[in-house]
This record gives structure tokens, sequence and C-alpha cells, in this order.
């Protein structure tokens, strides 16, 4: 049988990774992304309450972003988990993205000061939008994105995973050439 | 030119993309005949001041917005979600 080896969507054997001053860069291949759609007024999933317009929350493993009306993204780190809470919602439609998108995760070790340094360079949008507990979907680079901010120091960038590449070039490239006041 | 979306705020025009005239909206009854088609269909106002037109979010919620806009200054008076316009929703 043909010996097959599996590769992260930027081609590289593990997880991709770079660190530019006080921001680190990896790419998640380990996340599942599960499409919400739910045609009721159902509030929560599981003991997860879903977000609102522009909004993100986390509940133990289950996170969940607002995408549109009655619209939601869905990630966890245990698949199988996940599923059977959507599937447990009555009336709910769930579609399995993981492979569609390239997941980069960009984390500071100075707090936050950096990640909106980056961001005022690269996507126009108040900073406010991706404050932490924010997500929205916007054009950086003109990729069509989505963007979390999980936490005050993380921040999250997905995209077509067949613009990996493009993306992670962005991102890095505008990283590298971040001040350095502003990088540390 | 900043348009203001009812549920996320200001958000770059760069973001939506433009249908047109939103009185496409009012698609006619499929028995209204030939002529109504035609109108439907061809025939457009294209007034100099303000128009109420047909915005999607594409990179964004993908939502359409109907968006009251002057033509002759490009000023946005309001946007509101296409689909509380059709069904007579408050905003």
């Amino acid at each position: 049988m043909t010996d097959l080896t599996p590769m992260g969507a930027l081609g590289t054997a593990g997880p991709a990774a770079a660190r530019h001053g006080a921001l680190t860069l990896t790419e998640d291949c380990a996340i599942t992304l599960l499409s919400l759609a739910l045609r009721d007024e159902t509030s929560a999933l599981a003991d997860l309450p879903l977000p609102g317009p522009g909004a993100y929350a986390r509940s133990g493993d289950l996170a969940a972003f607002w995408t549109g009306p009655g619209q939601w993204m869905v990630e966890s780190r245990d698949a199988a988990a996940a599923r059977a809470a959507i599937a447990a919602l009555p009336g709910a439609r769930m579609t399995e993205q993981s492979d569609g998108w390239v997941v980069i995760r960009i984390c500071s070790e100075a707090g936050a000061p950096p990640l909106r340094a980056l961001t005022e360079k690269l996507v126009n949008l108040p900073a406010e939008t991706l404050a932490p507990g924010r997500a929205t979907r916007c054009q950086l680079h003109h990729l069509n994105c989505l963007v979390t901010r999980p936490a005050e120091t993380e921040l999250c960038v997905m995209t077509l995973r067949s613009a990996a590449l493009s993306l992670w070039h962005a991102l890095e490239a505008t990283a590298r050439r971040l001040p350095a006041a502003a990088a540390t | 030119m900043l348009i203001p979306h009812p549920l996320l705020g200001p958000r770059d025009a760069q973001e939506f993309t433009y249908l047109g005239d939103a009185a496409l909206m009012q698609r006619p009854d499929p028995q209204a005949g030939e002529a109504a088609f035609a109108d439907y269909v061809f025939q457009r106002d294209n007034p100099a001041g303000v128009h109420r037109e047909l915005w999607y979010h594409e990179y964004g919620d993908r939502s359409w917005l109907v968006v009251t806009r002057d033509t002759t200054t490009h000023e946005i008076l309001g946007a509101k979600l296409a689909r509380n316009v059709k069904m007579g929703l408050p905003e």
C-alpha cells in the first residue's frame, strides 16, 4: 500500500511556526471547525450560550462565533463531542469545515499592544471590533478571512485553505515589519 | 465610504458587493404577465438624489442590506437588513 505522509496546509510536515518580536505565529492543524445553522430561537449549544453579532464565546472545549444571522462557526479539539452537541439541538444544520480552512494563531508575549499594532496594519476595522471576545469576517490582503480574538494575548486568523501561503506571507511579513516599539 | 451595518456597525464599502435598485425585491406575481416581467427585468429608475439599493455584505456576515444613498453626494442615509424590510419587521 502507498505510504502517504500527511502535511499541513502550508506544505510543512508539522504545524508551521514563526516568531517575530513578541509575536508567535503557529498553524493550528488540530482544530475542528463545524458551521452551525439554526432556524429557531435556540440560544445555547450544550453549556455554551451562542454569541450575538460580532462575538466569540467559549465554554470548556467548545467555542463558537457568530458568522451571520442564525449562523455560527463552532470550534473544538474534540470533533466527536462537538458533533454530538450539535446533533442534540433540534433542527440544527451542521457542515464539517475543518479541511476547508487554514487556521493561524498569533500569540503575544507582551500583552495586547503588539496584536493591536498588527491588526491596525492588516484590517480596515476599528480595533474594538477585534477586542477579546470578538470575532468577525473581514478582508485582509484581498483574502476573505475569519478573525477571532479568543483572549487578550491571542488572535486567530482563518482563511480558505488554498490561500494558506498568501495568508502566512501577509501575517509574517506584517509581524516582521512592525516597529520594534510596537512589537515588544 | 462607510456603510452602517444594522448588526455589525460601520463597515468599509469595500466589504460589500452592489446589486442595484431595491425595487428588485418586489418581484411580480408569476401570473402578472409579460409586460410586468419586462418592466421588472429591464426598467430601472435612475434618480439623481436619494436611492434605495441592495448591497451584499460579502466580506462580512453575508447579509443583504437595503442601503439608502444619495447618488449626487454618495452620502449613506441608512441601512436595513433586506430580510427585515421584505418581511415588514422592525430593524
